[in-house]
């Protein structure tokens, strides 16, 4: 993807009165936008157009967005991000299992829809992460489980502690690489996703955060282990382990 | 006292007829009982006025003449004979300091009249053994009858009739010891296998009842929390509990329709105004004066997070989020620090261990508007998580003005703001403590708020620990 050909996008949605200006806007950015008012429509303008990402709609009449990300992820490996109504966690959940790789909620903000778009295309071009392939495994370490699908961390007691999406990134770039040495500029980048700008918070606070939540003693700390000369270390074993997900 | 009886109808109807069977059973043990004194008492008599109907010294004198015909030689009465009881005294048979038994007397002088003996006089009392001269006379002679244990404690009848005025008594000596066996021993054992028959029996098919019962009670009391509405309770049980679990059922159908009808509802005017206020949202990027897109947009964001918390509130006690035992320090834990990071006064204290079963979204949402309340109109919030009483408390204490007493009920009613926020730039369209609120009651839990006494406002929500 090179800056002179424009970013293709398709935008997927039955209201004309959100589509026409949201392409309006977007052309405006400096995006190409073909437009479809239904999943029908997407499917036969994809027939000629290569877009690059496309924009659902979940709540659509007729096939939905959901059965339409699905037909795109599996024949096309088309990044998608869902245009959706409702801020449930269960719809992002189902978004995100069926392949989409980000949300926005309605009403969401311009500009942060742009920005979202060149991370999710920035992620893609930079190939498909190993862990991005699937994400339908649990993270083991002394008992505790973190499930990346649903965000979910668990003691070793099967009690849930809940974390930010800072600091589950940050758990998540320590589990992926344990007994590595990180220092702060690659947990930045590790763990700068799809809001940036949650992230802009110094590191250190962040892991003094997630310190909190699962040491036994914060200043002794037996995980995250501060090492000298800058960085951190996650020192203890961890173990991938595919769930019972009922399916 | 009454919190010792059983609660339960189970344990009431085993008890009442528990106490049914005893008591019933003890009326017939005493009348049993009764019954057989009474005998015991005649055949008493009856013996004692046998003893007596025998002249001894006739009798004597048949068994001399019958020895003697039998041609043998006459020697002293041996066997049997020396146990006679039946004696010739001249003295009367009470002793001095002995009463008279008259009602004894006059019966046994009846029995004998009716056998055709009419003594003039009639005397009988109880004695000891031990204190009978005639038994210390024997037990003096026979070495092994004084070796036998107890006997000096055996009760005697003593009797003794007067056949003319002033001639010699015939006197007689009835032991008393003669109880019919084991009356009292045969209604316990009686009642023993009634009770194990009767209970055992009661139980299993007062169980046929009470189990649906609970299964339905329990079915009841989680019915917020259950995600699936298809599977209806089984009915079993007697007709009465089949009827109403199948009546159960069918309120339960209904009900689940109409929250389905409320959801789906609910999600077409969420998707219908949010869309329109979307296409709002993206227009006004077009809109060149920054001044007024912020503020446009600032009016975007208000009319969202009223719609959200309407849309929410209407949702309150039917999601389908998972419950979950939460680290409630963590939970709190998060929603300071999404304080903090937006740079407000927030700050927890403490971090005691306090594990809840909750549906994490909401019970962030409630304490994170418990949180924003305090920063908005107490301008800095501390948040402490607690164990008391049985309750886990998620407290939020601010610096404001507080709420005077007789406004707190207000407060939380939907669409109620305090006096500091009426010019609308602080915000909010009144729901967030019903929100709050309706959150804690459906974990179980309420909504407590309260002026501190230093000054602040107190709000916590108290919900029931994990088991």
């Amino acid at each position: 993807m090179s800056n002179d050909t424009p970013i293709s996008v398709l935008l997927v949605d039955d209201e004309p009165t959100l589509r026409e200006p949201l392409a309006e806007y977007l052309t405006g950015q400096g995006f190409a936008v073909t437009e479809a008012q239904s999943a029908a429509a997407a499917r036969s303008a994809l027939a000629s157009a290569a877009p690059d990402i496309a924009l659902l709609d979940i709540m659509m009449p007729g096939e939905d967005g959901l059965s339409l990300c699905r037909h795109l992820v599996e024949t096309r490996k088309l990044p998608v991000i869902f245009l959706t109504a409702r801020s449930e966690p269960t719809d992002r959940i189902v978004g995100l299992e069926l392949g989409a790789d980000d949300y926005v909620v309605k009403p969401f903000e311009p500009r942060e829809l742009v920005a979202r778009i060149r991370t999710v295309l920035r992620r893609v071009a930079r190939g498909p992460s190993p862990d991005a392939e699937a994400e339908d495994w649990l993270y083991e370490f002394e008992g505790w489980q973190l499930d990346p699908l649903k965000r979910k961390l668990c003691d070793p007691e099967g009690v849930t502690v809940p974390v930010s999406t800072a600091e589950f990134r940050l758990l998540r770039a320590f589990l992926d690489r344990p007994r590595a040495v990180l220092d702060r500029d690659q947990l930045l980048d590790m763990v700068q996703g799809r809001t940036a700008h949650l992230f802009d918070r110094a590191v250190d606070n962040q892991v003094s955060r997630l310190r909190r939540k699962i040491e036994a003693d914060t200043r002794n700390p037996q995980f995250i282990q501060t090492v000298r000369g800058g960085g951190y270390r996650f020192a203890a074993d961890v173990r991938r382990k595919v769930p019972d997900r009922p399916q | 006292m009454s919190r010792f009886l059983p609660k339960s109808l189970l344990g009431q109807t085993l008890f009442a007829i528990g106490v049914a069977l005893l008591t019933t059973q003890l009326i017939s043990a005493t009348l049993l009982y009764r019954a057989a004194e009474s005998r015991l008492e005649a055949n008493l008599l009856n013996r004692t006025a046998l003893a007596l109907l025998v002249d001894p010294e006739a009798r004597e004198l048949r068994r001399r003449i019958e020895i003697e015909a039998a041609g043998q030689a006459m020697g002293p009465i041996r066997g049997p004979w020396r146990r006679i009881r039946t004696r010739i005294s001249a003295t009367p048979p009470i002793m001095r300091g002995e009463a008279n038994m008259t009602g004894r007397a006059e019966q046994l002088a009846s029995i004998l009249e009716s056998q055709g003996l009419r003594p003039v006089a009639v005397q009988l009392t109880e004695r000891r053994a031990g204190d009978d001269p005639a038994m210390q006379a024997r037990a003096d002679r026979n070495t092994r009858f004084a070796a036998r244990p107890g006997w000096a404690d055996e009760r005697l009848i003593v009797a003794g009739i007067q056949l003319e005025q002033g001639g010699p008594w015939r006197i007689t000596r009835v032991s008393m010891l003669q109880r019919e066996p084991r009356v009292i021993g045969g209604i316990i054992i009686q009642t023993a296998v009634l009770f194990i028959v009767l209970m055992t029996v009661l139980f299993f098919f007062l169980r046929r009842i009470t189990q649906p019962l609970a299964r339905l009670t329990d079915r009841m009391s989680d019915f917020s929390k259950r995600p699936d509405y298809s599977v209806t309770l089984e009915e079993s049980g007697p007709a009465d509990t089949r009827r109403l679990i199948a009546a159960h059922n069918v309120m339960e159908t209904r009900i689940a329709a109409l929250l389905d009808e409320k959801d789906v509802m609910l999600g077409a005017i969420g998707h219908d105004l949010k869309t329109p206020l979307a296409a709002l949202r993206v227009r006004i990027e077009s809109v060149p004066d920054d001044v007024q897109r912020l503020r446009m947009a600032d009016s975007i964001e208000d009319i969202t997070a009223t719609l959200d918390d309407i849309l929410t509130l209407a949702r309150v006690g039917r999601s389908h989020h998972a419950w979950e035992d939460v680290d409630l320090g963590a939970l709190a834990g998060s929603i300071v620090d999404e304080f903090e990071d937006l740079g407000r006064p927030v700050t927890m204290t403490g971090s005691a261990r306090v594990v809840a079963s909750v549906q994490v979204t909401w019970m962030k949402r409630a304490l994170r508007n418990l949180v924003s309340n305090a920063v908005r109109y107490g301008d800095s919030a501390e948040v402490v998580v607690l164990m008391e009483a049985g309750q886990a408390i998620l407290r939020v204490d601010d610096h404001g003005p507080g709420i005077p007493s007789d406004r707190i009920s207000d407060m939380m009613e939907p669409f109620t703001r305090g006096e500091a926020s009426r010019n609308r730039a602080t915000g909010g369209a009144g729901l967030g403590l019903t929100l709050a609120r309706a959150i804690a009651q459906q974990h179980g839990g309420e909504l407590a708020l309260k002026t501190r006494d230093e000054g602040g406002l107190r709000a916590e929500i108290r919900i029931p620990l994990a088991k």
